[in-house]
């Protein structure tokens, strides 16, 4: 309970801060009034310097002779809130990666690999381009690259070293962060393109709501039809993707780049929002993975070699499968021999 | 049982940069660090300007080492705060966290591509053998294990910066405060030890 | 099948279970111990032996020897002791 009261407060305080900050900022003195109240002191209460020091503690910059950002500023108070914000919200993200994959074991336990009925002879869909692959894998193997390293530098503490020891795991962080800071600005190049081949098919309606409203049925064979992506696809592709990447992205380059004389203040914001957005994202992804590979049969094979069976497209995307059917989508049957094991490999230089 | 500590004291600091000069040199800082530097408030304004020599506080309670996600950072038995550079993994979480500015990294380049962090190290040098070269060289001299006290208040020309166990050079700044009867504020000290009553040997007048 | 599955399912479970061992949430704060050694193992000041050319002079190993030594040359920096007060 003390654990929510913490973190509501917390929010309560951002809400505040935001609403109130401007307004605040105004009945703290300017260092002009600071100066005055000082001289004036000098000269009724000699030694009283009460006005300079709380222009330090304000953590307004003063001069110095030594190069650097942010040199002259004394005492910065905002690393402490910086520092205290990271525990609540570390624990509280750890906890929810913990529970979304215990969560995910529970239901492979209970319901195991949703399957479809594959009646013989049916054909096959080409419901991925290879461009519309690689731009996933790209993407993905990135996300997950970073997933990890971020995992082992958030979390190593805690959980390696006492483990592995202070050598291996400093040099297992050094790696970690090493790739992270290198592989994160890829990510400026696989966002866009994932969300230009994608995003022809992630419009949003209402069927989408009706899809929602049915997703129970989703886990118990009786599927609500959905176009080419499915509601669940598209939350993954608007929020995860859209929404939460960009925001590490942006988040992460603020970080990254730290020879653009940002200040210490930005950099604590940008790593809070990154740290929060962060442990979503990977509960969520944890979801889209589980689902993408052990969760369900035929789809990891439709991101790895692009194709799916006729059986599969009409039992998870109705809509999708009469579009195909009828001639109206862009996806199309494959030719006979086309995207099967033998011919997997031929297939794959094609590029449409 | 020596509790370290730095006191600067606002009336007299002249801004000479005497203690950051005194510092790289000792220590042979690396290029673009420097572990000690003296900030002017209110610069040129009379009747208002103060001038502080900041550096590590070797707080107790300290941020670097809560937030250090590889654990490199711990106390020496004198409150010392030391780090190791063999883990550290230069993320910059400790710069972000002090509140004085203390960690300072020999690079800002591109890719988060900091370098190991430095600090002041109370001339305590590192986790390497006393008076080693390898010591030398990551973390500069190691005074105390010569018996004596860091350079930067040990050269002070004006006696401003204080260094030592906390008591005896609390003991010698009330001296001096009674004598000149003003100018009681004991800087930093507040945020790098906690308020006076909470443990900490709390020195006459306000403290800041 | 029923193998794979419980290998997947024993993996998953090793991986939640590490999981929740970090939601410990170990407190951050550190709080200095007065005169407790808190980290890496490091030679203390006062087990080297005494500069053979320096005025500093302690008995080596011996804690307080160091410190009164330190302390008194802490007083080097009070000129009021320096200097006789009028």
């Amino acid at each position: 309970m003390s654990k929510l009261g913490e973190v509501a407060s917390w929010i309560g305080l951002l809400a505040a801060l935001a609403l109130a900050g401007p307004a605040w900022a105004q009945d703290v003195p300017t260092n002009q009034q600071l100066i005055e109240q000082q001289q004036q002191r000098r000269v009724e209460q000699p030694g009283n310097n009460a006005p300079v020091w709380r222009e330090v503690r304000s953590g307004r910059s003063g001069s110095t002779l030594v190069p650097g950002n942010e040199m002259g500023v004394l005492i910065l108070s905002s690393g402490q809130t910086w520092r205290a914000a990271r525990v609540p919200l570390a624990f509280w993200g750890g906890l929810l990666i913990a529970a979304a994959i215990a969560a995910l074991a529970l239901f492979y336990l209970i319901r195991g690999m949703i399957t479809v009925k594959e009646p013989p002879g049916g054909r096959l869909i080409r419901r991925f381009s290879a461009a519309d692959r690689y731009a996933h894998w790209l993407l993905a193997m990135t996300w997950v690259v970073l997933a990890v390293t971020g995992l082992v530098i958030s979390f190593g503490r805690d959980l390696l070293l006492p483990v592995i020891g202070y050598t291996l795991f400093s040099w297992l962080a050094i790696l970690s962060k090493n790739v992270h800071n290198f592989a994160g600005p890829i990510l400026i190049v696989a966002v866009p393109w994932m969300f230009v081949k994608y995003v022809r098919d992630n419009g949003i309606g209402v069927e989408d709501l009706k899809w929602f409203v049915h997703i129970f049925g989703y886990f118990r064979g009786r599927e609500y039809p959905s176009a080419r992506f499915n509601a669940g696809e598209k939350l993954v592709f608007w929020l995860l993707l859209v929404v939460f990447t960009t925001i590490l992205v942006v988040t992460g380059l603020i970080l990254n780049f730290s020879n653009f004389g940002q200040t210490r203040s930005t950099m604590q914001t940008a790593n809070l929002i990154h740290m929060t957005t962060a442990y979503l994202a990977m509960a969520i992804a944890a979801v889209h993975i589980y689902l993408g590979t052990i969760g369900m049969a035929g789809a990891y094979r439709a991101m790895k070699e692009g194709y799916v069976t006729e059986a599969w497209a009409e039992h998870h995307h109705k809509r999708w499968y009469d579009d195909v059917k009828a001639g109206k989508s862009r996806q199309k049957f494959a030719a006979s021999g086309e995207g099967t094991a033998s011919a997997s490999g031929a297939t794959r230089t094609q590029t449409s | 049982m020596a509790r370290m500590k730095f006191l600067c004291d606002a009336e007299r600091c002249i801004a000479c940069n005497g203690c950051t000069t005194a510092c790289k040199n000792e220590h042979e800082v690396p290029w673009g660090v420097n572990r000690r530097r003296v900030v002017t408030v209110n610069d040129g304004v009379q009747g208002a300007e103060k001038s502080i020599s900041v550096a590590c506080m070797h707080c107790s309670d300290a941020p670097c080492i809560a937030v250090c996600p590889v654990d490199c950072m711990y106390h020496t038995e004198q409150g010392v705060v030391l780090h190791d550079k063999d883990l550290c993994i230069g993320c910059g979480y400790c710069f972000y966290a002090c509140p004085f500015g203390a960690p300072q990294f020999p690079q800002q380049g591109a890719f988060g591509l900091r370098g190991k962090m430095d600090k002041c190290t109370f001339c305590a040098g590192g986790p390497e053998p006393d008076g080693s070269q390898a010591e030398f060289e990551k973390y500069g001299r190691n005074r105390l294990a010569e018996g004596k006290l860091p350079l930067c208040a040990e050269m002070c020309s004006t006696k401003a910066l204080l260094a030592g166990d906390g008591d005896v050079i609390a003991n010698i700044f009330r001296e001096r405060v009674t004598v000149r009867g003003k100018g009681s504020e004991v800087w930093g000290w507040v945020t790098a030890y906690g308020k006076p009553g909470q443990g900490q040997p709390a020195t006459q007048g306000g403290t800041k | 099948m029923s193998i794979a599955r419980f290998m997947a399912t024993a993996a998953l479970a090793g991986i939640v279970a590490l999981g929740l061992a970090g939601c410990g949430e170990p407190p951050q704060v550190v709080v200095y111990k007065q005169g407790k050694y808190q980290g890496k193992p490091d030679q203390r000041p006062w087990e080297n032996a005494p500069l053979t050319y320096g005025h500093a002079k302690w008995t080596q190993g011996n804690e307080q020897s160091w410190t009164d030594e330190v302390n008194t040359r802490t007083q080097a920096q009070n000129e009021y002791v320096r200097i006789v007060h009028p």
